[in-house]
């Protein structure tokens, strides 16, 4: 797709229909070109046929004792803290010329501004992938804990002690603020309707830093940013899924899946990570012909409320995502239900929790399996995005002109990175589940059964997965 | 779990996985005929509409009657379609970034080779309002 083409046409359309600028916003993310092809049938078969494979062997072949509840780790090197440093400056300047450019750039067409597509794009879907592939990136590059590190750097020296938070956090709080964060954003991207909107982007990501930076001097810096901080929080439970592991300046190379089970038991875990899994189900469901058929009549019911023709689609949209994120919950629920009725004393919140960490391969795949097309595809508006971030035909480095190529990869790439995504989150899943489940149950039968719970979980939440994907219409 | 119930699971499991395998064997026979047939055209629908005649899709109060209308074609064939509308519309293809406009009660007609499979809105720019929906199978 050309932006600068589209750009001329948006304006074209702008004399007729000035105050609808934004007709992109009836699609997915707003942002698309192209959007991803139904998985077909027989892919839909097989996978579905391996993921029944792979769960019954993984209950007769996985082993008997636990292998991932300590961390194994092996040191690499050094990775020396002063290198935050940098790197959060490297932060702090690219949340910045965001900022910037979603406030001075272009309005009237969303992929030729820097802040719409970073944000969406880059930041929501490539801090997810790296996170996995690099460990706990987004900590060294967090622009509002780096800036809140700065500053209490620049506290101690003036005042010759550090600075002391004057509350305290409450432990019953847990990632609750992030998980309100987390529901926040998924409603920012699939509900409200001026979502694609530069300027408002701005607004909320500046919002969002200072509520960070209050919640940080208010509770320590470290602490909000590993509890109330939602990309800081979700970002860390994903980093859990790669073998990559900085602490204390050294870097450690862990066995896989080690990383998960260290997760801490913390109020709102289970939360966030449903609000996840729920907010990129709704977004597969929203594309799906279920809900074009059912949508409408929640839209004409907010429209018999007295909502216009864009505020009801954005409540009803709204409707939609709590009910996408009540399901996924209730589903995991039900899953720890039945764990319960096997005694030994476990009670559904302490189940829930210990379990909590079996659903950070399941989200991550989700993502993958939602998402990795739109960072494929619309991932190359950096390309022009560099060098003309504000849309206003600047040429900073003489990319200004480059494109993105629709055909970088072919949809049968798209469906089998997609089901490879969802296949390996399940197996992870069911791994960590059982590796769980033989650490806590003291009976190994009790363990076994146990897992036929997770099993139910694990599968649905697959087959939704699948069935999310072979649905989509375009 | 003991010996024989770990036999008897992985049983299930070559069990599950021979059904799985016939299953699949069907279902990607059936899928890989339909992909094989259509080498002068695509799945037998659309070949059938797109070879006698370009699909019509008629705008009505700047919405698609019978709603968002399906064109599904292989990767490498032509695309066409052409839109008659009731209202002066500017006309916009997705991906492909083709425009053009339509006028108040006249028609306007689209032909591309179909170059990038996936899917793709097509949609009246002015009200934001999608009409058709492209599928180009790899």
């Amino acid at each position: 797709m050309s932006a600068r083409a589209r750009r001329g046409a948006a304006a074209a359309a702008l004399a007729t229909a000035a105050p609808l600028a934004l007709p992109a916003a009836a699609s997915a993310h707003g942002l698309q070109g192209k959007t991803d092809l139904p998985l077909p049938t027989w892919l839909f078969s097989w996978a579905a046929a391996i993921v029944l494979i792979a769960s019954f062997a993984a209950l007769a072949a996985l082993w008997p004792k636990p292998q991932l509840q300590e961390e194994h780790r092996r040191r690499i090197g050094r990775l020396p803290e002063w290198l935050d440093v940098p790197a959060g400056a490297i932060g702090i300047a690219l949340f910045a010329v965001i900022v910037y450019a979603g406030f001075a750039g272009v309005q009237d067409e969303p992929t030729a501004n820097l802040a719409t597509v970073f944000v969406y794009v880059h930041f929501w879907v490539g801090m997810v992938i790296a996170s996995v592939l690099l460990g706990n990136v987004f900590r060294s590059f967090n622009p509002w804990l780096s800036l809140a590190r700065a500053s209490g750097w620049v506290y101690a020296r003036v005042r010759g002690r550090p600075w002391t938070p004057p509350l305290a956090y409450p432990a019953w709080l847990g990632c609750w603020p992030a998980v309100a964060g987390i529901i926040a954003f998924g409603w920012l991207e699939l509900c409200y309707q001026d979502k694609t909107h530069p300027n408002i982007v701005a607004g909320l990501a500046l919002a969002y830093a200072v509520v960070q930076l209050v919640g940080m001097t208010a509770y320590g810096a470290e602490t909000w940013s590993r509890r109330g901080d939602a990309f800081g929080v979700y970002f860390e439970l994903l980093s859990r899924l790669s073998v990559w592991e900085r602490e204390d300046g050294v870097l450690y190379l862990r066995r896989p899946l080690s990383g998960a089970p260290q997760m801490p038991l913390m109020p709102g875990a289970v939360a966030l990570l449903c609000a996840a899994i729920g907010t990129t189900s709704f977004d597969g469901f929203s594309n799906g012909s279920l809900w074009a058929d059912s949508s409408p009549d929640l839209v004409d019911f907010f429209s018999n409320l007295g909502a216009g023709p864009q505020t009801e689609t954005q409540w009803a949209s709204t409707v939609g995502l709590a009910v996408a994120i009540l399901v996924v919950s209730g589903f995991y629920r039900l899953g720890v239900r039945g764990m319960q009725t096997l005694g030994e004393g476990h009670t559904a919140d302490e189940l829930a929790g210990r379990f909590a960490h079996t659903l950070i391969p399941i989200a991550f795949a989700y993502a993958v399996a939602h998402y990795f097309s739109l960072l494929v595809f619309q991932g190359q508006a950096a390309g022009y995005l560099v060098s003309d971030p504000l849309g206003d035909g600047s040429n900073l480095f003489g990319t200004a002109k480059a494109t993105i190529d629709l055909n970088v990869i072919s949809s049968n790439t798209t469906w089998y990175v997609q089901v490879a995504a969802l296949v390996t989150g399940h197996v992870c899943g069911l791994i960590l589940a059982h590796d769980r489940a033989i650490a806590l149950y003291r009976k190994s039968r009790d363990a076994v059964r146990s897992q036929y719970w997770m099993l139910v979980v694990m599968v649905g939440f697959t087959s939704l997965g699948l069935w999310l994907l072979s649905a989509v219409r375009t | 779990m003991n010996t024989g119930t770990r036999w008897a699971v992985l049983g299930l499991v070559v069990v599950v996985a021979v059904v799985a395998f016939v299953i699949a064997q069907s279902g990607g026979g059936s899928s890989s005929k339909s992909t094989q047939a259509p080498a002068t055209g695509t799945a037998v629908k659309s070949t059938t509409t797109q070879a006698a005649a370009p699909k019509v899709i008629v705008v009505r109060n700047a919405k698609a009657v019978g709603g968002v209308q399906d064109i599904t074609v292989k990767k490498g064939d032509q695309v066409r379609f052409t839109v008659k509308s009731d209202s002066a519309q500017e006309i916009h293809v997705h991906g492909y970034d083709f425009h053009k406009n339509v006028p108040k009660n006249g028609s306007v007609s689209f032909s591309f080779p179909a170059k990038i499979d996936g899917g793709f809105v097509i949609e009246l720019e002015g009200p934001g309002q999608q009409i058709a929906a492209l599928k180009v199978q790899p």
